[in-house]
């Protein structure tokens, strides 16, 4: 944008500052290419060290009196992390866009660190007074005099993975609404029992800026973009209701035709075929999942375990358990935050490491866990880029990004042919873990029957629950239909929730117990 | 403070009025947080924070938004309120949206909810902070058992919130609260490598009234020990108490389809059941907004209209749906409440232990894991942790379980409520003791 002349910079971000474009502004994007426009290359400092926060009034001579005001008690770390986040939220019901809701946040987060322990501050005022409040504040985590003083900051670039040609806040409402009934249009068309149809399209911009006492400074701009279609149909007195959404790191240009029909027939979809659903027998039976979103099942089962604060601290199941085998062979799961786009995708995580393609289990063998700072320099290891923060209001802990399971060479059909009886689980809509026991759970929102190795009726409305490294150890098929979940992924933890992506092939797993309320 | 915030609030509404809105609705609010926890021994995490920000909804010319920003700089509320209100007549019309009518403004509850504890909040401070978080894990470490911990992490926090609401149509309220949690959790050492976790917690309006933190970090390691040696029954239908500490969970799944959005949208399994059966006739809830000291007390809820104590169900029979004034209107009905505030249950005679008696042979539910609940259908499935329990004693900790069931049916399965509604929730819920409910296990 800095290169954009005739837009002068200090006012277009005040402008942004404000809120939001309320109509397209295309004169302000116009001199931008997808690469010289609001992006990571742009943001980079350079030179004069200009960056995005400059705008706001805050330059580095700035970030770095706070830096040194962190270490002022004898901390070993200090951080900045600057954000201005916008988020947008258009809604279509009974027929009309007819409610729309905006945030802006705007604010820093201040955190010492000294050996393990963290102290954390934020405020919502960038004024250098509330800054150097903040970080007395996350100061106090030490209670001696200063040691060092931070080191010069050098800027890094680092590459960009979700470059948007016309960021969120210069896309005005005019654009989404049409986006917003078309797909209100296709989920109606699918089937004429349904009778309601909610559509929500919600984007976000978000600009970081992370700076600490190690002299490293480092810039993103990250875009979100959310549809969410629900249905609800009735059918011979029966009322069902099912959704789709779909998700990435991208701007308004993810909305392609074929991706909003996608998301509102499969929506449709979703609800008609529960009409003639049952609930699934009580027990325990053989599972198969079907590639996608029943990614929950890592995610849960084995993903929040490997989050190494929970290993450092000795709590989780899989302490201590690096190098070993905890899964057959064949079976390789990746914690990746590099995917072009996907929503789970981070150039940076929330600590300015770059992001990377952290291998947990490489065929059944315990590899890496995922590592903030603050676990890396415990194990002493290199970070993974996995310390990651909801906002500026939170201190970062390491978070899954995309969280899959490598291919095998299994065909699907022949997985499925493989059981006389079982679930086969298609839909999952949340689940939960307890780190220690390693118990975990997640609700099948729709599914099939196996019988004699063939798909039979649909059942729905279960929860499903085993433990981690016990079902971990039953995976014997591994199909090669890897697919990553397309929707609006979300995690809980800490008080924290982070949008992350996953994905599965076809997998064969031992039983687990299907809370159906058949006996 | 309350007062400058109120000053803030009506200035935004003149300038929102003189800008075009027709009717706006704006909160401001300003809360601190400040926290310290505590593992194995030494600090952990330091944390304070301030929060600052403004909610403004807006209606012009029929049509709606909702905004909110942290940005509270007056050239910024200023571009903010042009931009809200520009991209708000882009919107269809909606007759519908109105702010609440003022006569529901009128007549707030009055007496002291004593909710704001001025004293608490003067003697809390960081040093106290830490002192009281190491004595948490001191106790947890101290209690029987002990030698089985692997680690033991405790937390002492305090907040404070005020906030004002103004409605261009004649409402000014404002509203000051504080809380004080400490949190124990305490891991201990199972089988293979499993680490059952128990935690124990006090939430409280006023400080002297937290329980004592040798009691709060005794709990969660006795609650830990619970868990080990833990497994699944085969599947089956038992009769199963649930506890006080987590009974709520379900008691919401079978509340959220009384709100007017789900009713409205044909997604609730009570839209046509106010005035029927739900649950058994033991089954007694009162929405009370004005409880002293609750966790849930409010005199105005979000539309600023005045909160009375409102019959959910009486008897098993549902009495109210919660309404707010859209959907209320897209209804045809009258507003209630668009959201719960304390719930109070009819109590029982008998404590836990008796209820365990009573039940003889069955489940001691102690905790639920993930599951979920269809609004549309009641259908739901959540999975359990908990005692396997005979003649009244527990034998058996009970892990890896499902309980599924409709809350049609379910509901009217309740054969007691205890005498120990839970104090560190809005939702009062006792103990509930159940007939034989379905079960997935080994």
């Amino acid at each position: 944008m800095s290169k954009n002349k005739g837009v002068d910079r200090r006012q277009f971000l005040k402008v942004m500052g404000a809120g939001s474009a309320v109509i397209s502004a295309p004169m302000l994007v116009a001199g931008c290419t997808p690469k010289a426009g609001l992006t990571r290359t742009d943001t980079t400092p350079r030179g004069a060290h200009t960056t995005y926060f400059d705008g706001f009034g805050v330059d580095i001579g700035r970030i770095g009196r706070t830096l040194a005001r962190g270490l002022s008690r004898g901390g070993d770390f200090s951080e900045v992390f600057l954000q201005h986040k916008v988020s947008h939220w258009l809604g279509l019901e009974d027929g009309e866009v007819n409610r729309a809701y905006t945030t802006v946040a705007l604010g820093a987060g201040i955190r010492v660190l000294k050996g393990d322990a963290t102290g954390y501050a934020y405020c919502e005022d960038l004024s250098e007074k509330a800054l150097l409040a903040a970080a007395t504040t996350a100061a106090a985590v030490a209670d001696g005099t200063p040691k060092a003083r931070p080191a010069p900051l050098a800027a890094v670039t680092v590459p960009n993975r979700y470059i948007v040609d016309v960021p969120w806040t210069e896309v005005g409402v005019d654009k989404k609404v049409p986006l917003v009934q078309r797909a209100e249009k296709y989920a109606r068309a699918r089937d004429k029992r349904i009778i309601k149809v909610t559509v929500f399209l919600s984007d976000e911009t978000s600009r970081i800026l992370v700076a600490n006492s190690t002299g490293h400074l480092v810039e993103d701009h990250q875009p979100m973009a959310v549809l969410s279609v629900r249905c609800v149909g009735e059918h011979r007195g029966k009322t069902e209701s099912g959704g789709q959404s779909v998700s990435a790191m991208d701007g308004i240009g993810f909305f392609t035709d074929a991706v909003l029909k996608k998301a509102a027939t499969e929506a449709a979809d979703h609800t008609t075929m529960l009409f003639g659903a049952g609930s699934p027998p009580a027990g325990t039976l053989p599972v198969v999942l079907a590639p996608g979103v029943t990614g929950i099942l890592l995610h849960e089962a084995i993903g929040h375990g490997m989050e190494a604060d929970f290993n450092r601290k000795g709590t989780s199941i899989y302490a201590s358990r690096i190098g070993k085998r905890i899964a057959p062979k064949g079976v390789t799961i990746l914690d990746d935050g590099t995917n072009v786009r996907l929503r789970g995708s981070i150039n940076i995580d929330d600590e300015g490491t770059l992001a990377q393609k952290t291998t947990l289990v490489e065929d059944g063998i315990l590899r890496s866990y995922m590592h903030d700072l603050i676990s890396a320099k415990h194990y002493k290891l290199a970070g993974t880029g996995s310390g990651r923060r909801q906002s500026f209001r939170y201190p970062p802990v390491p978070r899954m990004r995309n969280t899959y399971m490598a291919n095998g060479n299994q065909r699907p059909e022949e997985i499925i042919r493989s059981v006389k009886k079982g679930l086969y689980a298609e839909m999952f809509s949340n689940g939960q873990v307890f780190i220690g026991a390693g118990d975990f759970t997640f609700y099948l929102k729709h599914g099939r029957m196996i019988e004699n190795g063939k798909l039979t009726h649909v059942v729905k409305d279960a929860n499903l629950i085993g433990n981690g490294p016990k079902v971990l150890e039953t995976v014997d098929l591994v199909g090669n239909d890897l697919e990553i979940y397309s929707g609006a992924g979300y995690c809980g933890k800490d008080g924290q929730r982070m949008p992350v992506g996953f994905g599965l092939p076809t997998i064969r797993c031992g039983a687990m117990s299907i809370g159906g309320r058949k006996s | 403070m309350s007062n400058k915030l109120l000053t803030i609030a009506k200035e935004v509404v003149r300038l929102a009025e003189k800008k075009g809105a027709q009717g706006a609705r704006v909160s401001v609010y300003r809360s601190r947080q400040s926290r310290v926890e505590w593992r194995d021994g030494k600090l952990e995490r330091l944390r304070e924070s301030t929060r600052m920000g403004l909610g403004v909804t807006l209606i012009a010319d029929g049509k709606y938004s909702s905004n909110s920003t942290s940005d509270l700089r007056p050239e910024a509320i200023d571009k903010f309120l042009t931009e809200a209100l520009a991209v708000t007549k882009l919107l269809a019309a909606d007759k519908h949206r109105k702010l609440a009518d003022p006569e529901r403004y009128k007549n707030p509850h009055t007496g002291d909810l004593k909710l704001y504890d001025t004293t608490g909040i003067a003697a809390v401070n960081a040093v106290e902070r830490k002192r009281a978080a190491r004595a948490l894990e001191v106790a947890a470490r101290g209690a029987p058992g002990a030698d089985r911990i692997v680690s033991v992490s405790s937390r002492c926090s305090d907040s404070v919130g005020e906030s004002a609401l103004v409605c261009s149509n004649g409402l000014e309220a404002t509203r000051r609260a504080a809380a004080f949690v400490v949190t124990a959790a305490t891991y201990v050492k199972d089988a293979g490598h499993r680490k059952p976790v128990g935690w124990w917690y006090g939430v409280e309006r006023q400080r002297a009234k937290l329980p004592s933190l040798a009691s709060v970090g005794r709990e969660a390691t006795r609650r830990a020990l619970m868990g080990v040696g833990s497994k699944p029954m085969p599947s089956g239908r038992y009769a199963c108490v649930i506890e006080n500490t987590t009974a709520a969970r379900l008691l919401r799944w079978l509340l959220a389809p009384a709100d007017g959005r789900l009713i409205q949208q044909k997604r609730s399994f009570l839209a046509d059941k106010l005035g029927q059966q739900i649950a058994s006739p033991l089954l007694s809830i009162t929405d009370s907004p004005h409880v002293v000291e609750g966790l849930g007390s409010q005199t105005h809820d979000g539309e600023g209209m005045a909160t009375r104590k409102m019959v959910i169900l009486e008897g098993g029979v549902l009495k109210n749906h919660y309404l707010d004034t859209y959907y209320a209107s897209k209804l045809g009905r009258t507003p209630t409440t668009r959201s719960s505030t304390n719930l109070v249950f009819s109590s029982g005679r008998n404590n836990l232990s008796q209820m365990l008696d009573a039940m003889s042979t069955g489940l001691f539910i102690t905790g639920f894991s993930g599951g979920n609940s269809n609004p549309a259908t009641g259908d739901f499935s959540i999975g359990i942790r908990g005692q396997w329990i005979e003649r009244g004693k527990p034998v058996q900790a009970v892990s890896e379980m499902n309980l599924a069931g409709n809350h049609l049916t379910f509901w009217k399965r309740l054969q007691e409520l205890g005498n120990d509604p839970f104090p560190y929730s809005s939702v009062c819920i006792p103990s509930l003791r159940f007939g034989k409910v379905q079960f997935s296990g080994k």
